[in-house]
């Protein structure tokens, strides 16, 4: 077992590696600049200069304080959203890819159901997923502390643990993407599309008579500003993250081991 | 239990019938040529058997084990290995990766052994591959976990000529040491060489299944002569010559008599020694007996569409 997901994992190292470095970037240029955000404008003077269908969309609280400002300028924008649609975009790619570059029936010639082929390939993307979480986390605490601000230890470590239910439903939504599309190129345009969709979805709704639709976005299960500014953690919405990613593996490994490929 | 067995397979993809309830067996320790031309429905049936598409109607086994059913197939694929047309592998990985995956599946018993006759440079990673070392690659995959049955797409597309004779030579050792050998081609000679048997497959049909005697004495041969004297049409109105086309190029204090010829081509099933005896009295320069080419054999036998 799991010889699949070894070598997918492998595969993935290299270019989780690079994506950490990226994050990490984004996250010291973020903490680099608060200080001068924060001298500059006197409370949230900024925030209203903000159009306030910005401020929903992108759920900003506060930028007066380190946490306020990590929350929109690094999580919601850096996670939620970037690492969300990166996530979704390398699950549409898992299967899809393999069938569109004629690798796939070399594949199935050996003696693996496709149920678990799909299910440890997808597995893998834990490398990617981890590696950044684990790789940014002591930038972030390290940043904050070269320019003299306190984090919540708790709740930076948090705002990652929880992100990784997360990021695993967005690939959920990928490997669906996957399945469904036989043509890589699309399956990995509609992860895209889907995918951000769904954030504009939940945020835009967020308020209104019809808030109910978002309950079916993985955004609304995983809000950096609660963890960051309240120190509230949703464990029950991480639940459902998870359960929510376990359902779209299954519903993507009967699609596949019942299609024609 | 015959290795493979085919009991009406179809395959109807609506606008095309990819495969018309194909019925045909092929016996343990058998080398079974599957013959057809491109787009015939070769590569459909052999995807049907190993499930990577479900027949539209009837079935089909593999070492015994019905291939509708998903587990069962995956157990006969223990002992399967299979070489496809186009052998994909992740170009990023290098071939003792690849292999290092195989193996961890399915055992390398005899991957050590296989290098030795045919060795793609394993520390490359296969994006750098020709088309002939992608093969090797295949061929070693298929074969390291020592297979009781092996089923080939197209296996020497991609091979040069003297891997193509090893690779022969290949098969044949492997089927003394009692593996079944499927495999599909669009090259009569190579399937003639090789095979037990031979079944032939057409617009998804199969037009007939025959052991490869049968099929050389009624496939027939391109013969082409050049004679310095003329010869008498009549001298090749013997059994077995078909579609004579006689000609007289024009040549200098060369005179040739109505129902005479110098040159001439046609196709011949009949016995080679009465047609060279009808020929001995002349004093020929040129003569060619090919293999007539795999779309005229269709066309002389089983009528065209």
């Amino acid at each position: 077992m799991l010889e699949f997901f070894r070598y997918d994992a492998r595969k993935r190292v290299k270019g989780s590696l690079y994506l950490s470095i990226g994050m990490a970037l984004l996250a010291a240029v973020v903490i680099w600049v608060f200080p001068s955000f924060r001298d500059t404008f006197e409370e949230d003077e900024l925030l209203e200069a903000y159009p306030e269908a910005m401020l929903q969309l992108f759920d900003v609280q506060t930028m007066a304080t380190l946490e306020g400002f990590l929350a929109f300028e690094l999580y919601v924008f850096g996670w939620t959203i970037l690492l969300g649609l990166y996530v979704a975009y390398s699950a549409a790619g898992v299967i899809a890819d393999d069938i569109d570059r004629g690798r796939m029936d070399t594949l199935l010639a050996m003696p693996v159901s496709r149920g678990r082929l799909l299910a440890e390939k997808f597995a893998a993307l834990c490398v990617p997923i981890v590696t950044v979480n684990v790789l940014v986390l002591p930038v972030v605490l390290g940043g904050s502390h070269l320019i003299d601000e306190s984090l919540p230890v708790a709740d930076v470590v948090a705002v990652h643990a929880l992100s990784i239910p997360y990021l695993f439903a967005c690939g959920g939504i990928g490997i669906l993407c996957s399945v469904v599309f036989d043509r890589s190129a699309i399956a990995q345009r509609v992860a895209l599309g889907g995918t951000f969709g769904l954030f504009l979805l939940e945020s835009l709704l967020e308020n209104t008579d019809y808030e109910a639709i978002g309950a079916v976005a993985p955004m609304r299960y995983f809000d950096p500003n609660e963890i960051l500014l309240e120190g509230s953690y949703d464990l029950v919405g991480a639940g459902g993250l998870v359960a929510m990613t376990v359902g779209l593996v299954l519903i993507s490994q009967i699609w596949f081991t019942r299609t024609d490929l | 239990m015959a290795a493979i067995e085919l009991e009406g397979l179809t395959k109807d993809y609506g606008e095309v019938l990819a495969a018309d309830d194909l019925t045909f067996s092929v016996d343990h320790g058998e080398i079974f040529g599957y013959l057809g031309p491109n787009g015939a429905g070769k590569t459909t049936t052999i995807r049907l058997l190993l499930g990577f598409i479900s027949p539209t109607a009837g079935s089909a086994t593999l070492l015994g084990r019905d291939v509708r059913d998903r587990r069962a197939l995956i157990e006969a694929k223990r002992r399967i290995g299979y070489l496809s047309d186009e052998p994909g592998f992740d170009e990023q990985a290098t071939g003792a990766e690849i292999l290092d995956l195989h193996a961890s599946i399915k055992g390398d018993t005899r991957r050590e052994e296989l290098l030795e006759s045919f060795d793609p440079p394993l520390e490359r990673r296969v994006r750098e591959y020709s088309r002939g070392n992608v093969q090797k690659l295949g061929i070693v995959s298929t074969f390291m976990h020592d297979p009781d049955l092996v089923i080939l797409d197209e296996p020497t597309s991609g091979l040069d000529p003297l891997m193509k004779q090893r690779f022969a030579d290949f098969l044949r050792s492997e089927q003394e040491r009692g593996v079944t050998v499927f495999f599909s081609s669009h090259i009569l000679s190579e399937v003639r060489r090789l095979c037990d048997r031979i079944g032939i497959i057409r617009n998804g049909r199969l037009v007939t299944v025959e052991p490869i005697e049968t099929l050389l004495t009624r496939s027939g041969k391109v013969v082409r002569v050049a004679s310095a004297t003329p010869i008498p049409v009549e001298r090749l109105e013997i059994d077995g010559v078909h579609d004579l086309e006689t000609g007289t190029p024009k040549r200098a204090n060369e005179t040739v008599p109505d129902g005479e010829f110098i040159e001439c081509a046609f196709t011949f099933t009949g016995d080679i020694n009465t047609l060279l005896a009808q020929l001995q009295d002349y004093e020929l320069m040129d003569v060619s007996i090919e293999e007539a080419p795999l779309e005229d054999v269709f066309l002389r036998f089983y009528g065209g569409e």
